[in-house]
């Protein structure tokens, strides 16, 4: 049997030295922690990334309506097949536009789906916000609004590689990493 | 024939062989090493030592790897896309859209055949009532709690957009305009470049 010999001095005659510790209970113990762990183990993991459909709620008769200039938003135009048109708009007033080529790393986890990132237009488009963002001080909860014009036909997985991309631009609120924008779907 | 006389030694000049070395130690187990006497022991004792390590590790291991949310039920043949910048996954109503057919937690709610047909943005009238009543029923159980309005879309990546965006735009109507895909995970890289191969 297995056991731990703790010395505790003596002489002959008398209690015995050293004494077990019975370590049967801990292995049990164990054995059936790992039991547990195993049986409610998930394997695969899963996550999500978010998307708003930007629905604003009803008018606020109560409140005095001011007169507040519309803020700057992103419109990634991913319709063309080599390039990303990116378009600062406020309003109908449009503040700059851009082209970002159309490069994919493809890469493939298995399952058979290829799939796709941009980082070229991850890095413009962070590079862009340093100028065009409304929202960058540390106190804004509020997210500067990045748009989606999608082709219809563009298969899902270039939509979240897409998504992906605008999510890699990063601000601090109350010393916390925050998206730099929230994404949401041209409706058209 | 006489038996042969025992010799008896009066001062014990002449003792028995032994092992004499490591008599003074009063432990039992070094006792019993040294007193040596016969074959090997009948009962070995197995050192648990490496076997208690070893259990160690697994636990920790086990542990660091746990999840509490559990397992989020996907569709064997749904190829989910991945992405980097994820958040956790939450506990909302999963619209999944498998084959031709929406479900939502696992219930059927309608098809996506009449926007494939007609090739345009359109509302899928089962999906909302069914996420409609979801509401209304978490609204009696959570009568002043406010509404979260989060739902997650579990997607095939070969799915088209125009699919993708009408159950979007459905869900929004319904009242649940904080939309969340589900993905698989891919590893965080420095500065969100690159990708995994």
């Amino acid at each position: 049997m297995g056991g731990v010999s703790v010395d505790t001095g003596g002489k002959g005659g008398r209690r015995a030295l050293d004494s077990e510790i019975n370590l049967i209970p801990m292995i049990d113990l164990f054995i059936c922690c790992i039991s547990f762990l195993l049986i409610t183990a998930v394997w695969s993991q899963m996550a999500r990334i978010n998307a708003n459909a930007q629905v604003p709620g009803p008018p606020d008769d109560t409140k005095e309506r001011e007169n507040v200039e519309p803020e700057k938003m992103l419109t990634i135009e991913m319709k063309a097949d080599d390039k990303f048109t990116l378009i600062w708009k406020s309003g109908a007033t449009v503040h700059a536009t851009s082209e970002v080529p159309k490069k994919a790393v493809e890469f493939s986890q298995g399952g058979g789906l290829v799939q796709k990132r941009y980082p070229d237009l991850a890095k413009e488009i962070e590079n862009q916000c340093k100028q065009y963002c409304s929202h960058k001080n540390d106190d804004d909860k509020k997210l500067d609004q990045a748009i989606l014009s999608v082709d219809n036909r563009a298969p899902f997985s270039d939509i979240i590689a897409v998504i992906d991309a605008v999510y890699a631009s990063k601000r601090k609120f109350k010393g916390l990493d925050i998206n730099q924008f929230n994404v949401t779907f041209s409706a058209r | 024939m006489s038996a042969k006389p025992h010799r008896h030694f009066e001062h014990e000049m002449i003792k028995t062989p032994g092992p004499r070395l490591m008599h003074a130690v009063r432990l039992k187990f070094v006792q019993k090493r040294v007193q040596g006497g016969g074959g090997k022991a009948v009962n070995a004792s197995l050192n648990l030592t490496s076997f208690i390590d070893f259990l160690i590790v697994v636990v920790v291991f086990l542990l660091m790897s746990f999840s509490a949310t559990g397992e989020i039920p996907v569709d064997k043949n749904t190829k989910l896309p991945s992405a980097e910048h994820t958040v956790d996954m939450v506990d909302a109503p999963i619209i999944a859209i498998t084959g031709t057919n929406i479900l939502v937690d696992g219930v059927a709610a309608g098809s996506t055949r009449p926007i494939e047909d007609s090739g345009r943005l359109m509302k899928i009238d089962e999906l909302h009532n069914v996420l409609k009543n979801k509401r209304e029923t978490w609204k009696q159980i959570n009568p002043k709690a406010d509404f979260p309005g989060v739902c997650v879309m579990s997607v095939d990546g070969r799915v088209s957009a125009l699919v993708v965006k009408s159950v979007f735009q459905t869900a929004a109507f319904a009242g649940y305009p904080n939309v969340s895909f589900m993905v698989g995970q891919i590893p965080k890289t420095q500065h969100g470049g690159g990708g995994g191969h």
